[in-house]
């Protein structure tokens, strides 16, 4: 096992006759031994040119990849340590499953006692170990995910690579694979690089997440991280589900007492949110646009003290409420775990502490503060 | 825009040379009601949407709106509108004469059309795009398109085949959100299909629970997530899927995960018999110290959900236990791989028949 380190890693496609392709630009990147990391990012973002880059099946346009302190990006895919499971799966078609599994185990010369030990367990953490004598085009596409998925996992190689591990888990299996991979994961110390589009997945699975968008790395850090400051915008609304709820707002003049106010689609002031004089002050000049964000589950419904707010939906799920909100205009998402009594076209009040409230500066996207409460209590 | 009709299912059957696709389905959807059918791929939703659309015939039993059987009557003939998952519209029309469409199908006059297609891309707040061809349209205002093409009319029976599958989080949350509210402006009875169980609680006013070509409950949300009608049913609503285990109660308590559990006195009935034993991983409460009645376990990952996230248990016999807490309370859990105490609400156990599956 070692870490891994991504150093301003780039990738350019070149093709006769076309304007080269930066797909990944300047990654910088350390997994430490045993984390989790997980490439997150909507199709076209790079992330799977990197995942392969790092696998050895791309070139490197520019940059360094290192496992522990050995430069490895010249290397042959299978003298780089790495063990990879491809989203087409690859299997081999004239094995059986149990043979694709331990295949790379017995190429290693591991005892036949072994292999099978370690094949079995795989087999039947993944919920295969019964079709582990049959022939890969005979079982579902989710049980041959599944078998390159054990494949990989079961050479515990000093870094594992997983392309869109689970996008064909069935939906009953989702929850129990998650759990018992990652404490697969976790138990043998397997530095663990996996690419997803499904930002659910990506925030049950790792220690921390590279959030990517057109070849550029938005922001890498744990998930809690991600949900509690995200760097910029585009992270704020693409972690978190449901999604963070963006209004647009503006400082008020300081003849108006200053603070935010937060405004609907339609320019009406929708709510203020007051601020200490020396924040509205540092924050800049009331001509600037701002985006006020708050998570679903931090605004606070039936809170005594909240403001007025008109109720569109609401929704029982079984283990959570899921209510819609007009608040002057602003249509609010809110998450409570428990019923809500509010009949819709009622009115319920709605709190949204400004501790939980999110800055971003609306023309470049930058968040500016986490939490106003707090940076309230600091400039005081 | 009128049309309060009201669609019968009466006994419909549906069969593909041997193969039975839909048997003895039977359903009545009000005007602006919303039954949402749930199931799993494979059993038999798009068929009975065909069905009722009438670019099928049943074999058996029959289809009636308004009182008035539709066996035999062409697709055309129908007062039926449909959206589909895949938006189907027409690439060479903008949004307004994709919209457009079925009035102009229809002989209406421009003015009137106009009107109708304003306000249905008002409601559905695509009054802006109206000029673009579907190319320039987002998924998003696709999805819109389609379904105001489906609803300009005001169809008295509204299908609707998955239609927010292919939308991003934001725009599906907030259509989950709103589409009740629009849907009953328009007063259609509205038949909704979706694999996707939180969905089905969400829109449906009642859920019709379609597998393997049956109808295997039919109820309110709350009613199929609480008290579903059989084992099948109790996982294919609720993530994390239920935990089950198989025990043999005596008369006040169970031995289950390597403890004796008690019941509740309900339960009572089922001393001495085989029971598959379901808790819900909401249901379970963990803590870092014993409570009293709780079982022994270890917390081996930790796997954030949404808000929630779930934590992965084995009791000391070895069994495998799906908890989950709200996200923040689990931060205290750090990455795992610790002992936990689990206490069970043995009040809200849901125990079935081993051997048919049916809730006892």
């Amino acid at each position: 096992m070692a870490g891994l380190a991504l150093d301003q890693l780039s990738k350019i496609y070149r093709s006769r006759g076309k304007q080269p392709v930066l797909a990944v630009d300047r990654v910088d990147l350390a997994a430490g031994e045993g984390e989790i990391v997980g490439l997150l990012g909507s199709s076209g973002c790079g992330k799977t040119s990197t995942l392969r880059m790092i696998a050895g099946f791309e070139d490197v346009s520019s940059g360094t990849i290192r496992v522990g302190d050995k430069a490895i990006q010249a290397l042959p895919p299978k003298d780089r340590g790495v063990a990879m499971a491809f989203e087409g799966y690859a299997l081999y078609p004239p094995l059986t499953i149990r043979d694709n599994i331990g295949f790379a185990l017995l190429r290693e010369r591991r005892s036949r006692e072994e292999v099978a030990r370690r094949v079995g367990e795989i087999a039947g953490l993944l919920e295969i170990g019964d079709i582990l004598d049959r022939y890969p085009p005979t079982i579902s596409a989710g049980q041959q995910q599944r078998t390159s998925l054990a494949r990989a996992l079961v050479r515990r190689a000093a870094i594992s690579l997983l392309d869109e591990p689970m996008s064909q888990l069935e939906p009953q299996l989702r929850a129990i694979l998650r759990a018992r991979i990652k404490d697969y994961l976790i138990e043998h110390r397997m530095t663990t690089v996996f690419v997803t589009h499904d930002q659910t997945e990506a925030i049950a699975l790792a220690d921390r997440i590279a959030v990517m968008e057109q070849g550029v790395l938005q922001q890498y850090a744990p998930p809690a991280e991600l949900k509690e400051q995200p760097a910029n915008l585009f992270v704020a609304s693409f972690i978190g589900e449901p999604p963070m709820n963006i209004v647009d707002a503006r400082l008020a003049p300081g003849t108006e007492g200053g603070g935010l106010i937060a405004t609907s689609p339609d320019g009406l002031t929708a709510f203020k949110v007051p601020l200490a004089p020396a924040l509205t002050a540092r924050l800049g000049r009331p001509d600037i646009g701002y985006k006020l964000g708050i998570r679903p589950h931090r605004a606070l419904v039936g809170d005594p003290l909240g403001l007025p707010a008109t109720v569109v939906s609401n929704q029982w799920l079984g283990d959570q409420a899921h209510l819609a909100l007009d608040l002057g205009g602003c249509f609010l998402v809110v998450v409570a775990h428990r019923r809500i009594d509010a009949s819709i076209g009622g009115t319920v009040p709605v709190r949204l502490p400004p501790g939980a409230m999110h800055l971003f500066d609306a023309a470049s996207g930058r968040a500016l503060l986490h939490g106003l409460e707090a940076q309230e209590a600091a400039a005081a | 825009m009128t049309g309060a009709a009201r669609l019968v299912l009466d006994g419909v059957a549906k069969r593909y040379g041997r193969a039975v696709v839909l048997d003895d389905v039977s359903l009545e959807v009000e005007s602006g009601e919303i039954v949402v059918v749930c199931g799993p791929s494979g059993g038999g939703k798009t068929v009975l949407l065909r069905l009722i659309a009438g670019t099928e015939q049943p074999d058996q039993g029959d289809i009636r709106i308004d009182g008035k059987s539709m066996l035999g009557l062409g697709a055309e003939q129908r007062d039926v509108g449909m959206a589909f998952q895949n938006f189907a519209l027409y690439p060479h029309l903008t949004a307004y004469q994709n919209i457009a469409s079925p009035l102009e199908a229809r002989g209406l006059a421009t003015a009137e059309i106009k009107q109708r297609v304003d306000k249905v891309a008002a409601l559905l707040r695509i009054g802006h795009v109206l000029g673009h061809t579907p190319r320039e349209l987002s998924n998003g205002q696709k999805q819109r398109t389609s379904l105001a093409r489906a609803l300009v009319r005001g169809p008295g029976t509204l299908l609707l085949d998955d239609p927010l599958r292919n939308v991003d989080a934001k725009l599906r949350y907030e259509m989950r959100l709103e589409l009740p509210r629009l849907l009953a402006s328009f007063g259609s009875a509205v038949i909704y299909v979706t694999q996707d169980y939180r969905e089905a609680m969400a829109l449906g006013r009642r859920i019709a629970v379609l597998r393997q070509g049956r109808f295997e409950q039919v109820g309110a949300p709350e009613t199929v997530y609480g008290e579903p009608a059989n084992l099948e049913i109790a996982r294919l609503f609720g993530d994390p899927t239920i935990n089950l285990y198989p025990c043999r109660p005596d008369g006040e308590a169970v031995e289950l995960l390597g403890e004796r559990v008690p019941l509740a006195p309900g339960m009572a009935q089922l001393a001495g018999r085989e029971v598959m034993l379901g808790i819900r991983a909401e249901d379970i409460e963990v803590a870092t110290e014993p409570m009293p009645g709780s079982v022994a376990a270890e917390l081996d990952a930790v796997t954030p959900l949404n808000v929630r996230a779930v934590l992965y248990l084995r009791s000391r016999d070895g069994k495998e236990l799906l908890a989950t807490v709200p996200e923040d309370d689990a931060l205290r859990f750090g990455r795992g791989h610790r002992p936990v105490w689990a206490k069970l609400a043995p009040d809200r156990f849901l125990a079935f028949d081993p051997a048919t599956g049916a809730r006892l």
